[in-house]
């Protein structure tokens, strides 16, 4: 029995929607692990956001439309970019080609355009100073996103994610070669980057060199809940494209029946997994830079996504 | 030539080994500490001298297994020891006030990367099939060329720049391993022995402006002195 490809569209959102809570928990958690403390619970975030919505919402009153649109927007952008991506099934489904690769990149971009946008809105100093930082890290990030797009699209010789799945399935020496390792290394500098990790964003959130919670400083309730559960959705995103489309393109379903999504479900937690250790490990041996040392891992992400370009032109 | 007959396997240990010894270029670039710099350069001797064993071993060529042992053990060993031991003597562990920041170069070298690759695109007049390992190693031995160039102009402080030239000389020893294995054994070891004695000429010119200068950064060392 196989499901329908309408199904199986909508279980990729539900999955990003309702999973992306837990690997925020799980990374919390191992955090606190690997420093020999107990750490909160893993299902925790599933409780803040419980809290949250059951919060009233107060609203500052310099703020105009754009503050109660903001997240709404920001979730929605990131329940469309599940559609675009393989999250479960590694064949195209037929909402998938709404857009390409740069077409999942402008919606998840927008997400973050509209907290920006919020930051500013309300006109406090701390959503002043986390936009002006959040466009800053966005200026030095884009060049090196566009350039790892560029690099897969060069490779695949498609713009589409599923192929360049195909590809990496089917022939390992287009994985082994330098052009896709060199990708892998510039995505997992976007990684750290966007999913505000260390060498960058400050763990302790609340204190003064934040970036993104300064962003939402001004916001509480519901809305704050939505805020919070887009940001885990696009750290679960980005997750899953550097997992199915960069690095572990194994373990998808192809046919598309229950105990196959089922067990790529499982495949997926168990690649995050693995990232995810890589990820907590780099946040124990780094300590945040400087402001102005900020570009250097951008500039080393920039520097492998050009080698990976050349090099994709040596093959 | 051997070029011509290289099976996908060689290839592919080949570039890989060229890649990695380019990627250590660009650590040496974008570090700010001088022990780095050194640590980089050992470990790109290495890899140096595993690709001229590699090659030796496919292309038949014994006597590249005595200039890999040699690259080795000058390359890898004596020349990062007495560049270590140059630094100890230094009171300068990093570079502190390099023109370019090290994101700054590192940008700069990529551009710079991709420069070569065009000119090596150019150069290139061969179509047989392992062609694009020619344009490889004329790509890395380029860039690593350009890259110590742009080491020797930016930065300033002494054991910087004799690494620019070490690398510099890297690159080209890299692309003469690939491109042109049969090369006379003595002219290898002539390079290896020149090396060793600029490095000596240069722990002596340290020593010396330590003493009598202070200090090693050209940038201080920019009045004349009757």
């Amino acid at each position: 029995m196989t499901l329908s490809n309408l199904v199986l569209q909508i279980c990729q959102v539900l999955c990003v929607l309702l999973l992306a809570p837990l690997l925020q928990g799980f990374i919390l958690k191992a955090e606190e692990r690997i420093q020999r403390s107990r750490g909160p619970n893993i299902l925790q975030p599933y409780r803040d956001l419980w809290k949250l919505f059951h919060k009233q919402a107060v609203v500052p009153e310099s703020a105009s439309w754009i503050y109660m649109i903001a997240p709404i927007v920001a979730f929605t952008a990131m329940l469309i970019v599940p559609i675009l991506i393989p999250v479960l099934t590694d064949r195209p489904l037929p909402q998938s080609d709404m857009g390409d690769m740069l077409g999942g990149g402008m919606v998840l971009t927008l997400g973050s355009f509209a907290i920006i946008l919020a930051g500013l809105d309300s006109g406090n100093v701390y959503g002043g100073i986390g936009s002006s930082r959040a466009v800053m890290l966005a200026i030095l990030a884009e060049p090196t996103l566009i350039l790892v797009l560029v690099g897969i699209s060069l490779l695949a010789k498609a713009m589409l994610p599923f192929v360049v799945n195909h590809l990496l399935l089917g022939s390992p020496s287009t994985y082994w070669s330098p052009a896709h390792l060199f990708l892998i290394l510039a995505f997992f500098v976007l990684l750290l980057v966007e999913t505000d990790r260390l060498p960058i964003h400050s763990p302790t959130h609340l204190e003064i060199y934040m970036i993104d919670e300064a962003r939402i400083l001004e916001y509480s309730g519901p809305l704050l809940a939505l805020l919070k559960w887009a940001s885990m959705m696009k750290q679960f995103i980005l997750y899953t494209i550097f997992c199915n489309v960069f690095l572990l393109p194994w373990g998808m379903s192809q046919i598309g029946t229950p105990f196959g999504e089922f067990g790529s479900v499982v495949a997926l937690l168990v690649k995050f997994l693995l990232v995810a250790l890589v990820v907590i490990v780099v946040e124990t041996v780094q300590s945040r830079l400087r402001f102005y040392r900020y570009q250097e891992p951008l500039a080393t992400g920039f520097l492998f996504a050009v080698l990976a370009i050349v090099s994709s032109q040596l093959m | 030539m051997f070029l011509e007959h290289v099976n996908p396997l060689q290839a592919s240990i080949f570039s890989s080994l060229a890649v990695v010894s380019l990627l250590l270029t660009f650590v040496m670039l974008g570090s700010h500490w001088l022990q780095n710099y050194v640590y980089a350069f050992a470990v790109q001797s290495w890899l140096i001298a595993a690709l001229s064993a590699s090659v030796g071993y496919f292309a038949g060529y014994p006597e590249l297994y005595v200039i890999a042992v040699l690259t080795a053990l000058f390359r890898g060993l004596v020349l990062p020891y007495l560049l270590m031991r140059i630094i100890g003597r230094l009171n300068a562990k990093r570079e502190l006030h390099a023109v370019l920041q090290p994101s700054s170069s590192l940008v700069l070298g990529a551009l710079l990367v991709m420069f070569a690759f065009v000119i090596a695109n150019h150069m290139n007049r061969q179509s047989f099939l392992a062609a694009h390992v020619v344009v490889m190693a004329l790509t890395i031995m380029l860039s690593m060329k350009f890259l110590g160039f742009l080491m020797l102009a930016v930065r300033d402080e002494a054991v910087s720049q004799i690494l620019g030239l070490l690398v510099l000389e890297n690159g080209i020893f890299l692309g003469s391993q690939i491109l042109v294995p049969g090369m006379p054994l003595l002219i290898e070891i002539v390079i290896l022995f020149d090396l060793l004695i600029v490095v000596a000429c240069f722990g002596m010119l340290v020593r010396f402006l330590v003493v009598h200068a202070g200090t090693t950064s050209s940038r201080q060392l920019n009045r004349l002195v009757g």
